[in-house]
């Protein structure tokens, strides 16, 4: 199979989402803000859609549309301080409007469909290029940010205190959010991003190590979960999204039944020492 | 060594913190005491109107100062250590904290995510690097201060609540704050562990000069360790002795 060019272009992909998806996710998982992962992978399909509607990169359109959701997602956060919840379904509710509404007028030129389940076939050159430098960008930015980021989301309060600019750096990490969404939306599809995002780091926490260890091991983990998705998808004829969720699910029960037996192993040892 | 008038000094906005401190630091002068915190007509409301949580509040406490601010809830403690922290602006008054950095230990139970992945040794290596310090070694020394050395590599969510206590005050500590905020510092914390934590804190006051500013609801925490108690009671304010306030106070509250 790898000498075919689109699979070659899909490996790449895969690669690249698999690094840059659980760097984005371990800092929203932690924030507790899954969800929000969910919502804007909707709002990327509003943004596919204004890309197709106007003839342009629909995977630009995708990143420029979700980084605008994030964005008001972060400064609604402020105005509805006691319902997040909240915000994120005015948030799924303003994407998926317009997202149907365009989808539904017949307008656009091409298959919207691809976006929504996945595709390894249709991952063009162009959209390689656009997905390399998005997430090579967003990787530095996370790597140069990784200190500040892990404190905002451990202790908001203290990062203030030291003079760190909180909410500048909040908006910086939803255009983060939104870049890796974009990235990934074209193999694993809208309806299973949010499991890229926040399964492989709900893995890597069941080791119980320091946040450094959970982010490399969340990191292995993806590249597992997406490239074992890509390669039985690509047998079976399946769209990767689905089979990518079915192996992270796979994966975390694997991890969560071999720490059980471990404990309970560890446990009779001692007894019997 | 020379006496210093200290009412020449009193007027703390033409001095200059820094000068002050290198003509401590020389020996030329004996203890001289700063104002710390300078508080003048505050005044704050959430809205910026009518009514306000506090109300005309003016507070002067000098640098080494132990000082309990205690008042029923929503009294306005935690708006005004918000305040002093930064967080919140007054709607009215003026404030100056002789201080380049403040420490602050929040209330465990306010943010503590016991599944968070992360150990000892990154909740002080990432603050460190936001302080931007250089002296990476400052890491471990402030661990051993409250010896908490061998606890380097635990996660956080692992420790009891007094361990975690005093890893945010080791933290604090890194930056050398002159002065050192805490939010309720014995909340979730057993008794064995207060009497480390506060004999620690006393032990800053004293002998470092760091200012202690404690909002608190542990009264013999109150009594045995603060210098001064600021007591707030509807949006106001004053500041008393531990003696005073017992005597003064509590006898109204009991003919009440």
């Amino acid at each position: 199979m790898l000498h075919y060019g689109f699979i070659q272009n899909a490996i790449v992909v895969s690669f690249m989402i698999s690094i840059l998806c659980p760097c984005i996710g371990v800092f929203l998982v932690v924030r507790r803000y899954s969800m929000i992962g969910d919502t804007l992978s909707h709002s990327s399909l509003a943004g596919i859609s204004l890309g197709l509607l106007f003839d342009k990169n629909p995977i630009i359109g995708a990143f420029l549309f979700t980084a605008f959701c994030g964005a008001l997602i972060e400064f609604l956060r402020n105005y509805f301080r006691k319902y997040t919840d909240l915000i994120l379904s005015i948030i799924l509710s303003l994407s998926v409007g317009i997202a149907i509404s365009i989808i539904s007028s017949g307008k656009l030129h091409s298959n919207a469909e691809t976006y929504m389940f996945g595709s390894i076939l249709t991952v063009t050159k162009a959209d390689m290029v656009t997905i390399f430098i998005l997430s090579v960008i967003s990787i530095l930015v996370i790597v140069f940010l990784y200190h500040p980021l892990l404190y905002i989301s451990y202790d908001e309060e203290a990062t203030r205190v030291t003079g760190v600019k909180v909410r500048l750096i909040n908006y910086v990490f939803s255009i983060l959010v939104a870049s890796s969404i974009a990235a990934s939306v074209r193999i694993v599809g809208v309806l299973v991003l949010s499991s890229m995002i926040a399964l492989p780091v709900a893995t890597a926490i069941q080791l119980e190590k320091g946040f450094k260890i959970t982010l490399i091991a969340s990191i292995a983990i993806s590249i597992i979960d997406i490239m074992t998705g890509l390669f039985l998808s690509y047998y079976l004829n399946v769209a990767p999204g689905g089979f990518t969720a079915i192996v992270s699910v796979i994966v975390l029960l694997l991890v969560i039944i071999l720490k059980r037996v471990g404990h309970s192993v560890l446990r009779e040892i001692k007894v019997h020492q | 060594m020379l006496e210093v008038d200290y009412n020449q000094h009193k007027n703390k906005s033409i001095i200059h913190s820094a000068d002050l401190c290198c003509r401590l630091n020389s020996g030329v002068y004996g203890r001289m005491e700063i104002t710390m915190i300078n508080i003048e007509h505050l005044w704050f409301s959430y809205t910026g109107m009518v009514p306000y949580i506090l109300n005309d509040i003016s507070l002067e406490i000098e640098d080494g100062e132990y000082i309990s601010v205690i008042g029923d809830n929503g009294c306005g403690k935690t708006t005004l250590m918000r305040i002093l922290l930064g967080f919140l602006k007054p709607t009215m008054g003026s404030i100056s904290i002789e201080s380049k950095y403040i420490g602050y230990v929040p209330q465990r139970n306010d943010f503590t995510n016991t599944n968070f992945p992360i150990t000892v040794y990154e909740v002080m290596n990432s603050y460190h690097k936001l302080l931007k310090l250089k002296d990476k070694a400052i890491i471990m020394e402030s661990l051993k201060l409250i010896g908490m050395e061998s606890f380097k590599s635990s996660l956080m969510g692992n420790l009891s609540g007094g361990q975690t206590q005093k890893i945010l005050i080791a933290r604090a500590l890194m930056g050398h704050p002159q002065l050192l905020i805490l939010d309720e510092p014995s909340t979730g914390v057993d008794v064995d562990s207060q009497k480390e934590i506060y004999g620690l804190l006393k032990d800053m006051s004293l002998n470092q000069k760091i200012t202690i500013l404690a909002v608190e609801h542990n009264l013999e925490a109150v009594f045995s360790y603060s210098t001064k108690i600021f007591h707030l009671q509807n949006g106001h304010g004053h500041l008393c002795s531990p003696d005073m306030y017992t005597t003064e106070y509590l006898h109204y509250k009991r003919k009440d």
